[in-house]
């Protein structure tokens, strides 16, 4: 089938009374780094489509100690406009410089891994999605709760992700991705970390890992591991090897599942090392 | 199925194409305006050879739908090749063997001219990474990267920046 109409609202309102109007039949898009290959490939063939491209949700914003990105903000404007040195080096991650002026905050959400690396860096700043349907107005969900499985959100079918409400970071914060090239690489693991500290010991901790699991995700066994401790080569090395043993790794032309849970642990330690210092 | 005009700048001049609903630029450029200099690799976003830069941005045309270019300001590699001879870059590629089956050339092109524009003397690791979306098979890189850094030499010296 080939597609009979291609939407391109210019404002969210627009947008989401085109959802609710043609339902789940619409096949969703920003920079179409993800939807149109699927469709060029044959694996799509939607009958309609909705470009959110023009729809407002292009703006990188400050407000109250926390940057709001709109669904649609480009990688590149993500990389420049958000003031936040774990964000940029994220969103510098993903793949080369065309995919980084076409494709977005919002649709990087859904990439599934091993690509969507955006995520980590979201997660280990506690970033909170916004999303909105014509018929419920707006909710907030927690980036951490978003995730249900391999390509599967809470997202319901007449929502669209509006709005990453990324508070900034409160301590410090390292990003460290292992691929096989230098630059523009799939990943074999992404670890972001981020401590707070508290009186010497480790007040706050948030570790987000990509490329070992369904969909990223917090190592919530490994925060565990050194929340309220003392941040050494002990509490680090028991947070890594929490990490490898949690973490949900899978097999691939870029790694096998043996070695992405052994490089877990190890991007896990070096991160935690590098927050500590 | 209702087509579309889409009124764009292509290469500087106001142009318009009829495009069926959600047809991508490449498809536009190649089958209906003629423009072939365009390549499509992988129509998947991975080889950038179908790079074409959209007010001065690289953007991928075969996963950019062409209605997404309204108003916009495109330029492709007809666009950068002169009336008479060959752009600095174009000719650098040549002299540093940078061009062997040549499908990658158009995107390589495009990219390196996005850079050159930003960036008039990028490092060996700038021209590196700004090339690390498009894929060649053939040269192994290193004549390609010679070729950028080249082009951005010669235009140290003659100020150069006509024809797009």
């Amino acid at each position: 089938m080939t597609t009979q109409a291609y939407f391109r609202p210019q404002s969210l309102s627009e947008a989401l009374n085109l959802l609710d109007k043609h339902g789940p039949a619409l096949l969703v898009m920003a920079g179409g780094t993800l939807a149109v290959p699927l469709v060029n490939k044959g694996v799509s063939s939607p009958e309609k489509v909705l470009g959110l491209r023009q729809a407002g949700l292009n703006y990188v914003r400050q407000a109250n100690g926390a940057v709001h990105i709109g669904a649609a903000a480009t990688l590149t404007q993500v990389c420049q406009e958000s003031g936040v040195p774990l964000l940029a080096q994220a969103a510098k991650n993903v793949g080369g410089w065309a995919v980084q002026n076409m494709g977005t905050a919002g649709g990087n959400l859904f990439a599934p891994p091993p690509a969507g690396d955006l995520a980590v860096a979201f997660l280990a700043l506690d970033a909170k999605i916004k999303l909105a349907s014509k018929a419920r107005g707006e909710r907030i969900v927690p980036l951490a709760e978003f995730y249900t499985g391999f390509m599967a959100t809470v997202l319901e079918p007449d929502e669209l992700v509006v709005e990453i409400q990324v508070p900034k970071p409160a301590g410090n914060a390292v990003l460290l991705k292992h691929g096989r090239l230098y630059t523009n690489t799939p990943a074999i693991v992404t670890v972001a970390a981020h401590v707070i500290p508290s009186d010497g010991k480790v007040g706050d901790v948030r570790i987000a890992l990509n490329a070992v699991g369904p969909h990223p995700v917090r190592a919530r066994g490994a925060e565990a591991a050194v929340k309220g401790k003392a941040l050494n080569s002990e509490t680090i090395a028991a947070a890594a090897s929490t990490a490898a043993a949690e973490c949900e790794p899978f097999t691939d032309p870029i790694a096998t599942e043996w070695y992405r849970r052994k490089m877990a642990g190890v991007f896990v330690q070096r991160a935690l090392e590098q927050a500590a210092a | 199925m209702a087509s579309k005009i889409v009124t764009f700048t292509l290469n500087g001049k106001e142009t318009e194409v009829m495009v069926k609903p959600f047809m991508t630029l490449a498809k536009a450029l190649r089958e209906r305006l003629g423009f072939t200099a365009t390549k499509c690799g992988c129509y998947e976003g991975n080889c950038g050879t179908c790079t074409v830069l959209v007010n001065g941005e690289p953007m991928l045309s075969c996963i950019l739908p062409a209605e997404d270019v309204e108003g916009q300001d495109v330029l492709t590699l007809e666009g950068v090749t002169p009336s008479e001879g060959l752009h600095p870059l174009q000719q650098a590629f040549h002299e540093n063997y940078a061009v062997q089956c040549g499908f990658c050339t158009p995107g390589m092109i495009m990219i390196s001219k996005a850079l050159l524009d930003k960036n008039p003397h990028p490092s060996r690791e700038e021209v590196a990474e700004a090339l690390s979306g498009n894929l060649c098979r053939c040269t192994g890189y290193d004549p390609i990267i010679a070729a950028v850094q080249a082009a951005a030499q010669q235009s140290a010296g003659s100020q150069g920046g006509q024809n797009g």
